[in-house]
């Protein structure tokens, strides 16, 4: 079978198990709102915040969440070392790897619309249908930009006891472009791009997207060898 | 003389320690091996080297010529290894975890064909069942049809008749006669072994990761002294 | 010798060089500042190049040389930004700024300190080999991404002073003081690899025991 094949399998498995575990799918989207609450909270409660800051609230609060949606993906493969099982039938760790990217992006780009709601709604901010569709893209990009290195990541911790602090000691400083570039992006979505500069943060965001996905599945096989 | 499995010098270190060291082995094709050992003899540290689970930390395995560690070497499409974990998600059905297996192996079985399996294993009545709340005789029932799904030409097992009923350890033992008379090689690791010995030629004792004793697999010589 | 170096470079940054004219005195801290940077850089380089080469190799001397320039570097790092924000606080009266080179310097930073980090919940050594240079080679990458990033973001702010300026009364202290980090950089990471390959313990596996019985398997 081929690997394109074997990775869409796989992504489907993995959408179909986070279907079958929506309550903990959805307590995923909770905590990503409970952390929006809180920056409201913090910096907001006696006025107005700048595009610019709740665009940042917005993708930390995702970045926070895909650490417990990205764990969890790992913890049902090393729970029956199922991960194993897919290596002896034998599928390709490259499949695995694109099978469980895509599959976290996908539930990360689900978060969106929640998260995305309230912090429009926190922030007063003005949402129309020619900058959703912008945002709707932007919001891609970043579940794209966080999940492919998760991915890689997810896949080491969560064959250790502690991995509850070394996820995120890795991911958060490694994601710090595409936090940037998000951010910077999402700004010029909602406040008028007066100069053109969006398409090259839309485009070097695309680009550190692209350099993820090839190098974390290049490197991928290697962090199952024992 | 048509090798199957060989391994040279082989040895695997965790940490400090040496989990199995100088294991030197040549089972022909169609030939069935029983590896005898107390706990922590090196039995799954071997089997799981053999299934290329484990790198060798000295020495290689190969399986028909191949080393079973490259994904792309064709030796882990002819090997099946049923151990001490059954590979399941607990939140799938046993019809949807043979489907989901079925088309990572190549899609070759009909819908028609998984019902027929999960027959055969006795968990037809629960197919649609999630896994999470199966027994482990149910567990370890399911894991083995993968046999039945790949048929395997070398078969590697790790405890095999662990949590089944007799039923189930007979339904296993005419699984393997099956894979056995279609010429498949079995490398069967238990320390239940009066149960497996019938179904091997040969046998090998381990103790503390090496092997300290090798011969017929009838005739308990393997039996600790 | 590095440490004489470093000694020789110093006395001659500090009382030989003349003091710049705008910044004075503080400009000083510049001649163990440059060349903390220039090393790390190379080290963290060093360890991208060993973490390749142990991938290629599975050779666990990659292993305990990565380690090395891991803590070499995280060291580094650690130094620099202690001399950037002591820099930051006399030349522009505050502690930090989110300037371009501070910025990629911090992040570097903890992106070397989650991969030791990671080394030690590891206890398997294969496993804490293979790992940790999957993360370096990760971590490394993302240097450039995030200093590009960060100048693109910044890019409105600042303009980036240009080096060629410098005179050369001070390129020399600078030279020496390079060199003489350079020189203890590698000797630190060379003893940081024979310490981590003794501890690997024994290589060689126990002697082979005889095997009874008849026949061969």
């Amino acid at each position: 079978m081929s690997v394109l094949g074997q990775a869409l399998a796989v992504a489907r498995k993995d959408l179909l198990l986070g279907w079958r575990g929506r309550t903990r799918t959805l307590a995923v989207a909770l905590f990503g709102m409970v952390t929006l609450v809180l920056f409201s909270f913090a910096v907001a409660a006696d006025g107005e915040v700048g595009v610019s800051a709740a665009a940042g609230f917005l993708i930390v609060a995702l970045l926070l969440s895909s650490i417990l949606a990205l764990e969890e993906s790992f913890r049902l493969e090393a729970e029956d070392r199922a991960i194993e099982g897919l290596l002896l039938l034998p599928v390709d760790p490259v499949a695995i790897y694109y099978g469980k990217a895509v599959a976290n992006t996908l539930l990360l780009v689900l978060l969106g619309p929640i998260l995305l709601f309230l912090t429009a709604i926190f922030f007063s901010l003005q949402l129309d249908g020619a900058n959703l569709a912008g945002l709707a893209v932007l919001w891609f990009l970043a579940a794209a930009g966080i999940a492919a290195p998760g991915t890689l990541y997810a896949s080491m911790t969560s064959r250790l006891t502690g991995r509850d602090v070394i996820l995120p000691l890795l991911l958060f400083p490694l994601t710090l472009p595409i936090l940037m570039t998000g951010v910077r992006s999402f700004d010029l979505i909602l406040r008028g791009d007066a100069m053109s500069q969006l398409k090259g943060w839309i485009l070097l965001l695309t680009a550190f997207d692209l350099v993820y996905w090839i190098l974390c599945g290049a490197l991928f096989s290697r962090t199952l060898e024992e | 003389m048509n090798p199957s499995v060989v391994t040279s010098n082989l040895a695997k270190r965790f940490g400090h320690k040496w989990a199995l060291a100088h294991v030197d082995l040549e089972v022909e094709a169609g030939q069935g091996l029983l590896v005898v050992g107390d706990n922590g003899s090196g039995k799954t540290t071997l089997l799981r080297l053999l299934a290329g689970l484990l790198l060798p930390t000295l020495g290689k395995v190969e399986i028909f010529g191949a080393p079973p560690q490259e994904p792309g070497s064709g030796a882990r499409a002819r090997l099946g290894l049923v151990g001490h974990q059954g590979y399941l998600y607990d939140a799938l059905s046993p019809l949807e975890t043979l489907e989901f297996w079925n088309r990572l192996a190549g899609g070759a079985r009909s819908p028609a064909d998984l019902e027929a399996l999960l027959d055969q294993a006795g968990l037809a009545a629960d197919r649609n069942r999630r896994v999470g709340g199966f027994s482990a005789g149910m567990r370890k029932r399911l894991s083995i049809l993968r046999l039945h799904l790949e048929k395997p030409d070398v078969v590697l097992l790790d405890e095999p008749f662990s949590a089944l009923d007799e039923a189930g350890r007979g339904w296993l033992l005419g699984t393997l006669a099956d894979l056995r008379r279609g010429g498949a090689t079995l490398i069967v690791a238990s320390h239940d072994p009066e149960r497996a010995a019938p179904l091997c030629d040969r046998a090998i004792r381990m103790d503390q990761g090496q092997v300290i004793w090798q011969g017929a697999a009838f005739g308990q010589g393997w039996a600790a002294r | 010798m590095g440490i004489l170096l470093l000694l020789v470079g110093s006395y001659m940054g500090l009382f030989v060089a003349p003091p710049e004219r705008h910044m004075g005195e503080v400009q000083r801290i510049m001649y163990v500042h440059v060349p903390t940077a220039w090393v790390g850089l190379l080290c963290a380089t060093l360890a991208m190049v060993f973490a390749v080469a142990y991938l290629w190799t599975s050779n666990s001397k990659w292993d305990d040389r990565l380690v090395g320039a891991l803590e070499v570097s995280f060291l580094l790092g650690g130094l620099l930004l202690v001399q950037g924000m002591l820099w930051g606080r006399v030349t522009w009266g505050i502690w930090w700024t989110w300037d371009v080179r501070l910025t990629t310097s911090l992040i570097m930073f903890l992106l070397f300190a989650g991969i030791l980090a990671l080394r030690a919940f590891v206890e398997e050594p294969l496993r804490r080999a293979t790992w940790s240079s999957v993360a370096t080679i990760v971590a490394y990458v993302d240097v450039p991404l995030v200093y590009f990033c960060v100048k693109w973001f910044r890019s409105l702010h600042q303009v980036q002073s240009s080096p060629e300026t410098v005179h050369s009364s001070m390129v020399v202290p600078l030279r020496v003081n390079s060199f003489a980090m350079l020189f203890i950089a590698i000797w630190l990471i060379a003893w940081r690899a024979r310490v981590e390959s003794k501890s690997r313990g024994e290589e060689r596996p126990p002697t082979r025991r005889q095997v009874e019985g008849e026949g061969n398997v």
